[in-house]
């Protein structure tokens, strides 16, 4: 069974549904963990779900009424955290998967929050930046009962960004009558943002793969890299990891990839990219497409662009002999366990893009006392956070003799689990 | 009245008539100024020019002796674009609506500047507190708070303290804030007592904030420290502490000055015996040790290579700019310099650390306060002191960055810095509608 995605067994049995690795992910650990068919029930299922209807005036004044979701999966740990998303392909069902996948991210590198997440189905290219505005903060309004800073605290998401999030600790500071910057995350430095959050994601999972390498006793000098991806991902980690001494061999955008067995020269490739918006054409190196890229011969991999890139059709002809998940559900079920038989590591997504939700609550803990840290101290204790959570994740998959995937769920899960009987049953 | 308090209240800044300006108007010009120079579009200059908002409430006292008194109280909240709003509470038997305008307008722009999340407010009680017994006074601050309670608290509103309103005040506001919302509100004032939540390092703040500048400004313009020869007027909390700090850090300190008159020596001022001789005698002016005594008007212009006037307005005004012998004034006291007068200064080539920046140190010891009420965890003295040196240093470097991208005088490039951290906050925050 699934963990809180109802999906129907028809999207259960497409392999290409991302939330299939989850699912089964959950259902492995639940089974090692023997958690009895209550809790089970009680973690399948989002405790609240609400759902808006939005009638927003549009500037050629007729008005439109839009849906908005909030969906919180679970709010034993804490109050809730997860993105806010607004995409025409927003529905219920990948809300609520959403929803569930945030509590299991928040619990693997122990924050005390619970998951949720949050949608509205529209087109944002389609509307001005007033009618954007008017729309978050009617959503903001419309779904305030359940926010809070004690109670779910929102984040950028797919086409959302620190502007969203302005409008949003605008709106709620304005009917609350008193700032509460803690209300959302991924705010504006000015308005209680915090530093360090751009690139954290990038920074965590750099993170996440220097303490790979110390399990197979790899220096970061010997390590051939492929980036899938360049953006707040992929471009920051390839950046961070040529800093730290990696070789960086390959990295690619939505156009295409380059290729320099020598290694790129990741400042300069990030300059082109920035003056010519690709990075194909970038003279010190070898186009090569997609699909070649990923199987490139390499010793560590990072796919942190979407969702199934590695799956069932080429996990048979990944070189890595690690793979780090920058990206949400990049490998699929079927191509974990091939890749897991044949003894590639993979340090799974819930825990290596972790980095990006733990600033989140950084940026909260910092607007709870109103104090704000250094860049410094936001990223040694980044840093701090990542490398405990990935060092239990380790000692859990040695003590029950499976992938780290399988760990970072029976960890996730056991902990939420303990919450829960400490807590008991309100009521 | 009794003669400490007759002295307290002498010792107010007072205003020569000469240079004496609206200061609403003088603090609207350089606003202006700034966002002229700096680009500001219509929208925002039309948001940034009025207050969000002006609270007016009557506050009836029954007096002593039966009567009832009823009293006008303000409270005026210029910009929380950038967080809660902050600022002092005035108590003067002449207070003027304008003064409070501009003050809370320069709160806004000082707290921008320094980078601590608040925009500006600035409050006021119109009344004569040497009139008013202690518990008559406190029955007015206290009705002053409950009046507007709905306005004021440690997310919406927080005072802090000012010539009048010392730690008793604070306190008193504290408590009714605190009883009023059936939780402690320790946060919704600074300035406290120790023992309500006041934080370490308070008293010194803007003296150690000043040395901190004064380090920052030798530094950047290459002036070795050694040898250097400052005179300071003003021998109280700032003044006489700043003083104290620099004699310490090895500068010369040649003159020194209070309300009673000025002490001089070229070779150097014994600064901890003359402040302890104040201490007992309260006053500078019979210091038996090695010093010329000099004319309390004629101070500024006595020759030093920094002037730090950290006692009175307008003390460098048009009629004695010419004379300063200064390479650099720092302002520790609230404009020390009139408008006329930096012209003057400006022509000569006379550096100007201005007030906004210099004596900033207040207003970050006051947000410090407030982090620690929040979070109930007090900072020990060497973490306060580390932690204000990182704000005056982080505040300068975008003053200088400032200066250089406009080509202007620190004081235009202060007020450019913090209109538009405030504008950008406003930007982004939207108009809530």
């Amino acid at each position: 069974m699934s963990s809180g995605a109802t999906l129907s067994d028809a999207q259960l049995r497409d392999e290409y549904n991302p939330f299939l690795s989850m699912a089964k992910g959950f259902d492995q650990a639940a089974d090692i963990l023997g958690l009895d068919e209550g809790l089970r029930e009680v973690l399948r299922q989002p405790e609240r779900e609400l759902k808006v209807a939005m009638p927003i005036l549009m500037d050629d004044g007729t008005v439109k009424v839009f849906t908005g979701y909030r969906v919180q999966h679970n709010f034993l740990r804490g109050p809730c955290k997860g993105g806010i998303r607004f995409s025409p392909d927003v529905n219920l069902d990948e809300v609520r998967a959403l929803s569930a996948w945030m509590t299991w991210k928040c619990s693997v590198v122990n924050l005390p929050f619970g998951g949720a997440k949050g949608g509205v189905i529209c087109d944002p290219r389609e509307l001005s930046q007033g009618e954007l505005e008017r729309l978050t903060r009617r959503y903001t309004v419309a779904i305030m009962d359940i926010l809070g800073p004690d109670r779910d605290v929102p984040a950028p998401d797919m086409n959302t960004g620190e502007q969203t999030m302005a409008w949003i600790m605008d709106t709620y500071s304005m009917h609350v009558r008193r700032t509460t910057t803690a209300i959302v995350t991924g705010k504006p430095l000015a308005l209680g943002g915090s530093r360090g959050r751009r690139e954290a994601t990038g920074r965590g999972v750099m993170i996440a793969a220097n303490q790979a390498l110390q399990l197979t006793g790899d220096r970061p000098e010997d390590t051939r890299v492929i980036v899938q991806g360049a953006g707040n991902v992929g471009g920051v980690a390839a950046l961070l990891m040529h800093r730290e001494g990696y070789k960086v061999t390959s990295i690619s955008d939505m156009y295409g990839a380059i290729h320099n067995e020598t290694g790129l020269d990741m400042p300069a490739v990030m300059a082109w990219m920035r003056d010519n918006g690709r990075l194909t054409g970038f003279p010190d190196a070898a186009e090569v497409s997609h699909s070649d890229q990923l199987e490139l011969d390499c010793d560590l991999l990072i796919p942190a662009a979407t969702e199934n890139q590695i799956t069932s059709l080429n996990a048979d002809r990944i070189k890595a002999k690690l793979i780090v998940e920058g990206a949400n559900g990049p490998t699929t079920a079927i191509a974990s366990s091939m890749l897991h038989d044949r003894g590639v590591v993979i340090v799974p997504d819930i825990l290596a893009n972790a980095g990006g939700v733990t600033v989140s609550y950084f940026e909260w803990v910092q607007d709870r006392m109103g104090y704000f840290w250094t860049e410094e101290i936001v990223n040694s204790r980044l840093e701090q956070i990542m490398i405990d959570a990935f060092n239990e994740v380790v000692k859990t998959a040695e003590e029950h003799q499976v992938s780290l995937r399988t760990a970072a769920y029976i960890l996730s899960i056991d902990r939420v689990a303990s919450v829960y009987r400490l807590r008991g049953i309100f009521a | 009245m009794t003669m400490q308090r007759a002295e307290r209240w002498g010792a107010m800044p007072r205003t020569p008539l000469l240079d004496d300006e609206s200061p609403f108007k003088t603090m609207m010009s350089t606003f202006d100024e700034a966002a002229l120079t700096m680009g500001l579009s219509d929208n925002e200059y039309r948001v940034l020019r009025k207050a969000d908002k002006e609270i007016s409430v009557a506050v009836p006292v029954r007096l002593a002796g039966g009567n009832l008194e009823v009293f006008d109280g303000f409270r005026i909240q210029h910009n929380a674009g950038l967080g809660p709003f902050i600022g002092p509470l005035r108590i003067e038997p002449d207070l003027k609506l304008d003064e409070l305008r501009a003050l809370a307008g320069w709160m806004t722009w000082k707290c921008a500047l320094l980078g601590v999340p608040f925009g500006g407010a600035c409050g006021g009680l119109r009344l004569d507190p040497y009139t008013l017994s202690s518990s008559e006074l406190e029955c007015a601050v206290r009705r002053y708070a409950a009046t507007m309670i709905a306005d004021i608290g440690p997310e919406r509103d927080v005072f802090t303290p000012d010539i009048y309103a010392d730690e008793r005040v604070m306190s008193w506001l504290m408590d009714t804030i605190s009883s009023h919302q059936r939780s402690t509100a320790a946060s919704a004032v600074t300035g406290k007592p120790r023992d309500l939540g006041g934080s370490a390092g308070s008293r010194d703040a803007v003296a150690k904030g000043l040395r901190a500048v004064i380090r920052l400004a030798l530094a950047h313009f290459g002036m070795p420290r050694k040898g250097l020869k400052v005179n300071v007027q003003g021998a109280g909390v700032v003044g006489g502490t700043l003083a104290k700090l620099l004699h310490e850090d090895g500068f010369t300190i040649t003159g020194l000055a209070d309300v009673t008159g000025g002490l001089f020596n070229e070779d150097g001022l014994d600064i901890p015996a003359a402040i302890e001789w104040r201490n007992q005698h309260g006053t500078l002016g019979e210091w038996p040790g090695k010093a010329d005594q000099v004319d309390r008007d004629e101070f500024v212009t006595l020759p030093c290579d920094l002037l730090v006037p950290c006692a009175v307005a307008n003390a460098v005004h048009s009629g004695n700019a010419v004379r300063v012998e200064a390479k650099m004034i720092i302002e520790g006291a609230h404009g020390p310099v009139s408008p006329r007068a930096d012209r003057i200064l400006a022509q000569r080539g006379i550096t100007i650390i201005p007030d906004i920046l210099a004596n900033g140190g207040g207003v970050v010891l006051s947000y410090f306060e407030w982090v620690q009420s929040r979070t109930g965890l007090g900072w020990v003295d060497q973490v306060v002191d580390k932690r204000l040196g990182r704000f005056m240093r982080e505040a300068w470097d975008s003053v200088l960055a400032v200066s250089s991208e406009f080509d202007c005088s620190l004081r235009k490039a202060s007020h450019i810095h913090a209109v538009r951290k405030v504008s950008e906050a406003d930007h982004q925050r939207g108009i809530y509608a």
